[in-house]
């Protein structure tokens, strides 16, 4: 096959687009790293979870389109706290691989749930409508740039999402208590917040999150499967890795990045070579800049 | 009238005993002054009683309420607030944003849960910029509190710790680092602080401060009460003499 300039634009293009459910993931990853310097393993999976919740209850209820992407986040929101209590809430707050084997455990058990609540086969999502039909050409010079109208939609809504997360983040007092946890926990308590709620409440912000985002990847595809959970986990936290833990704008920027490469790589050598350099992309930043894009030095006393 | 009395107080670290057998009562209103050696368990003691470790033993009565084993946050729900040996600042908020978070609203009178969390008010308002004005930090309250000079954050962690509106108020060497001048002001806004009925609890080294400011000191060694009484019986007391320079 004959691969032009233009085609790896293209790519590049539709990578970045889908890039941004790789965004919202990294960033639910950053926002509980960045409050509680944990990995949360089971993220993922409470996001895709989230995802079924809103496909599930729709369906039962015969709900229309859009009460799944409504819905979806609201379940993710729910099954990340419970992550939260299961996982997290009672472990020693000093013991980092506790919680961490912990989280893997919800990781398996939400991914076993699925697959034994729906034989391990793949469901059909809603596309996104009128946009999975609507498509956008630019000329550009003599070449043609296409866009694809679900995928612009999965951005839009992907950046929604991001600017609502930073004003609750910067503008309102949770957020900042939230940000005051996660660099004087001690103090933060003697200002008179509580770190259990505040804690909750950054799982609640990061599963409507990733729920949105498992809501997008799956419309975008039109289908849902447990098979999404473990290479979303992974993309995750390569994003994560990437942009640097704990950063927020890292993780954006980050999952846009991923997401335009994988696309490129797609291209150029097929899908079953694609992850191998994604991968490779994160062993080049942890041996050359482990700290990612923006990861701060830890500092505390 | 007793604000806090802290009775046959102890706290072991495994083996070792940081504090030991402590009684005393604070007046509401005064100020009250605790020193004693490096290593005399005055640190253990102001994070025991905030919440923050434990006791092993001994009861704490805030109001005349025992609060032993409550959290932090609960003592700060409860009327009691501090400061830092070492600054403790949110570092990447500015510094109105630190007053913000530590602001409570009088959730009795007006505020509702949605209100504290999210809501805009103006007495919120009112009260920040009475402590901006207060700490001398009016031009600076949109700098981030990690780019603020020592002495600053020095007097923006006293804000802070009275943002949350407290009766009773932990300094925990709020003079350590400073120099002459900076002492002066320091006690002047100690004094303001009680004269708007706050109660003061003061750890410290500077005895030039400690004895000029408190209504009535004890004296630690070991864990231990090894004096107390108003400043100049302390200061002549044989046994704190034995305790700071030895025999």
């Amino acid at each position: 096959m004959n691969i032009e300039f233009i085609d790896i634009v293209q790519a590049l293009i539709d990578g970045i687009l889908y890039g941004s459910t790789y965004a919202l993931i990294g960033l639910g990853f950053t926002l509980i790293f960045g409050a509680m310097e944990k990995l949360n393993m089971a993220y993922a999976a409470s996001s895709i979870g989230g995802a079924y919740v809103g496909l599930g209850v729709s369906v039962l209820l015969s709900l229309p389109l859009y009460a799944i992407f409504l819905i979806g986040p609201i379940g993710g929101g729910l099954l990340s706290v419970l992550v939260y209590i299961c996982c997290f809430r009672y472990l020693p707050s000093n013991n980092h691989l506790a919680a961490l084997m912990a989280s893997i455990g919800g990781l398996f058990f939400i991914d076993e749930i699925i697959s034994h609540e729906t034989d391990g086969s793949p469901l059909d999502f809603p596309e996104l409508g009128i946009f999975s039909e609507a498509y956008f050409e630019i000329e550009f010079s003599d070449m043609f740039l296409g866009f694809r109208g679900d995928l612009i939609f999965v951005m839009f809504a992907s950046f929604l999402a991001m600017l609502m997360l930073m004003y609750l983040l910067y503008r309102t007092r949770l957020g900042l208590a939230t940000r005051a946890v996660s660099q004087q926990p001690i103090a933060a308590q003697l200002c008179g917040i509580s770190i259990h709620q505040t804690n909750s409440v950054t799982f609640i912000l990061a599963g409507v999150l990733g729920g949105i985002a498992g809501c997008l990847a799956a419309a975008s595809v039109g289908v849902i499967s447990p098979l999404l959970v473990l290479p979303l986990t992974v993309k995750g936290l390569v994003v994560t890795v990437i942009g640097g833990l704990g950063s927020i704008r890292g993780a954006i920027i980050a999952g846009l990045l991923v997401g335009g490469l994988e696309s490129v790589f797609l291209l150029l050598r097929g899908v079953n070579e694609r992850d191998i350099y994604v991968f490779l992309l994160l062993f080049v930043f942890l041996v050359f800049r482990p700290n990612g894009f923006f990861g701060a030095e830890i500092d505390r006393d | 009238m007793s604000i806090l009395k802290v009775d046959n107080l102890c706290k072991n670290f495994g083996g070792v005993q940081a504090v030991n057998g402590l009684n005393f009562e604070i007046n509401e209103g005064e100020i009250f002054g605790l020193i004693g050696p490096n290593g005399s368990g005055k640190s253990t003691t102001i994070n025991v009683i905030c919440g923050l470790y434990q006791p092993s033993e001994g009861s704490i009565f805030l109001n005349g309420k025992k609060i032993n084993g409550f959290k932090p946050n609960q003592c700060v729900d409860m009327g009691i607030s501090r400061t830092f040996q070492n600054i403790r600042l949110f570092g990447d908020l500015t510094v109105w944003q630190n007053l913000w978070v530590a602001w409570k609203d009088d959730r009795k009178n007006q505020g509702s849960w949605f209100s504290n969390w999210f809501g805009k008010s103006e007495s919120r308002e009112k009260l920040i910029s009475e402590l901006l004005s207060f700490s001398g930090l009016e031009t600076r309250a949109n700098d981030l509190a990690s780019n603020l000079s020592f002495g600053e954050q020095r007097r923006l962690e006293l804000a802070r710790a009275v943002a949350s509106k407290p009766k009773l108020i932990f300094l925990d060497e709020p003079a350590a680092g400073m120099n002459k001048e900076e002492v002066k002001e320091l006690r002047d806004r100690i004094f303001r602080l009680r004269d708007l009925g706050i109660t003061i609890f003061l750890v410290e080294h500077v005895m030039d401060l400690v004895m000029n400011v408190s209504n009535r000191i004890t004296v630690l060694n070991f864990g231990k009460a090894i004096s107390e009484g108003d400043p100049e019986s302390v200061q002549n007391d044989k046994a704190v003499q034995e305790a700071y320079f030895g025999q």
